[in-house]
């Protein structure tokens, strides 16, 4: 993988060796899952919220953002959309296959322990949390078998989606945070994320 | 104008009754997501005594109050997905359904003798009960099934449960509430003696 960005910077080494293991990581593609008319730029839209997995790993990271006070949101969400627009670029070219489930679920685990535990990051440390989420989810949204026009119009729906979707929940979340039933909703999504993840890694283990 | 005996006759009645004898079509295959999500989401309701446990950790932690009422209903989820995965991977743990009834019993007596452990305490007994009920739902979960999709429905199921114990424990801000309340735990208690002793 060619790197251009600047190194000197100790978050981007972090996040550019977090992304590494990734790519390393990956495993065969997965083709989007298609809704008869829904376009293409809605079918992109929609594969997001289609796929449980990248829906987890979202809404843990919009909640652990939300929980970072003062709220780190602006400097994620400036990692968030590059990283992951150039994640999905790099799907294009099919060199990058999708992301092996139990990774993404091991990374929501982490996110719900985060949200669980309520725990403060500084904020480049959840900067590299956001790029990796962001990197996961990005090569983990290839579109196959498609022509290159629909291609992008599926891949631009789709990073709307993800983008939209953690500003938005991380926004809300994080307004809410001054009352002391929402703080514990939110560390209750936290501890069903954990929940979750657990089974399913130990789904994968027995497969 | 039709008459009764007209409206009423064997050609309208008998699909009628057949219509009204008829079951749920059970053509549904439990793989994919949505079978995987249904799937888990059912199974913590199909048994009365997961469904009076989890109920329990609610209004328990309603009627403990304070950090408890949070700390409860986060401590099972996590310490049953632990429990879950043991039955998951195959990891034997003897007296599973005898747990599972002796956790309606206790958590039941808890409320209607108005116990008040340390939280810590209480989170400790919710923990252990908590392997007990993951690892039946683990060992049970279909090998078609999407894992993610039946952890989702499973866990919110679970979650939903507690929340429906923890809304009928805030009624113990009135003096009525509290008799109701300790009287829901002395259902509870029954409900897990007449597991514990196979009488239901």
């Amino acid at each position: 993988m060619v790197v251009i960005l600047d190194m000197n910077g100790a978050r981007w080494k972090c996040l550019l060796a977090g992304v590494s293991i990734f790519l390393t990581a990956s495993s065969a593609a997965q083709a989007h899952m298609l809704v008869d008319g829904a376009g293409d730029l809605g079918n992109g839209a929609l594969h997001p919220l289609m796929s449980p997995a990248h829906l987890l790993v979202l809404v843990g990271l919009a909640l652990h953002l939300a929980q970072q006070v003062p709220c780190g949101l602006k400097a994620a969400l400036r990692t968030f959309a590059p990283v992951s627009a150039v994640a999905l670029a790099l799907t294009m070219n099919g060199r990058f296959g999708a992301i092996y489930q139990p990774v993404l679920v091991a990374l929501a685990l982490m996110l719900g322990i985060l949200v669980a535990l309520e725990l403060r990051l500084p904020q480049w440390a959840s900067v590299v949390v956001c790029g990796l989420a962001a990197a996961c989810i990005g090569l983990d949204s290839g579109v196959e078998d498609q022509a290159t026009v629909a291609t992008v119009k599926m891949l631009l729906g789709t990073w709307l989606v993800i983008n939209a979707l953690v500003a938005y929940l991380a926004m809300v979340a994080s307004n809410a945070a001054d009352r002391t039933w929402a703080r514990t909703a939110i560390r209750i999504i936290g501890s069903w994320i954990i929940a979750i993840s657990l089974m399913v890694l130990a789904f994968a283990l027995r497969k | 104008m039709i008459s009764v005996s007209k409206r009423l006759s064997p050609s309208v009645l008998i699909p009628l009754a057949l219509f009204a004898f008829s079951t749920l079509a059970s053509a549904h295959s439990e793989a994919g997501g949505a079978g995987g999500f249904s799937s888990g989401f059912g199974h913590p309701l199909t048994g009365l005594d997961h469904i009076v446990a989890m109920v329990a950790v609610g209004l328990w932690g309603a009627f403990l109050g304070g950090r408890a009422m949070w700390m409860l209903p986060v401590v099972f989820p996590l310490v049953m997905a632990v429990g879950g995965a043991l039955g998951v991977v195959g990891v034997g743990l003897p007296g599973v359904e005898t747990g599972i009834a002796l956790s309606g019993v206790v958590m039941g007596l808890m409320v209607t003798l108005a116990a008040r452990p340390p939280v810590w305490v209480a989170a400790v007994i919710v923990g252990v009960f908590a392997i007990f009920h993951g690892h039946a739902h683990g060992a049970e979960m279909p090998e078609s099934t999407n894992a993610l999709a039946y952890a989702i429905g499973f866990v919110i199921s679970t979650g939903l449960l507690h929340l429906a114990g923890i809304a009928f424990g805030l009624l113990v801000k009135w003096p009525w509430g509290r008799v109701a309340i300790r009287a829901g735990g002395g259902v509870i208690a029954a409900v897990g003696f007449g597991f514990l002793f196979k009488w239901l």
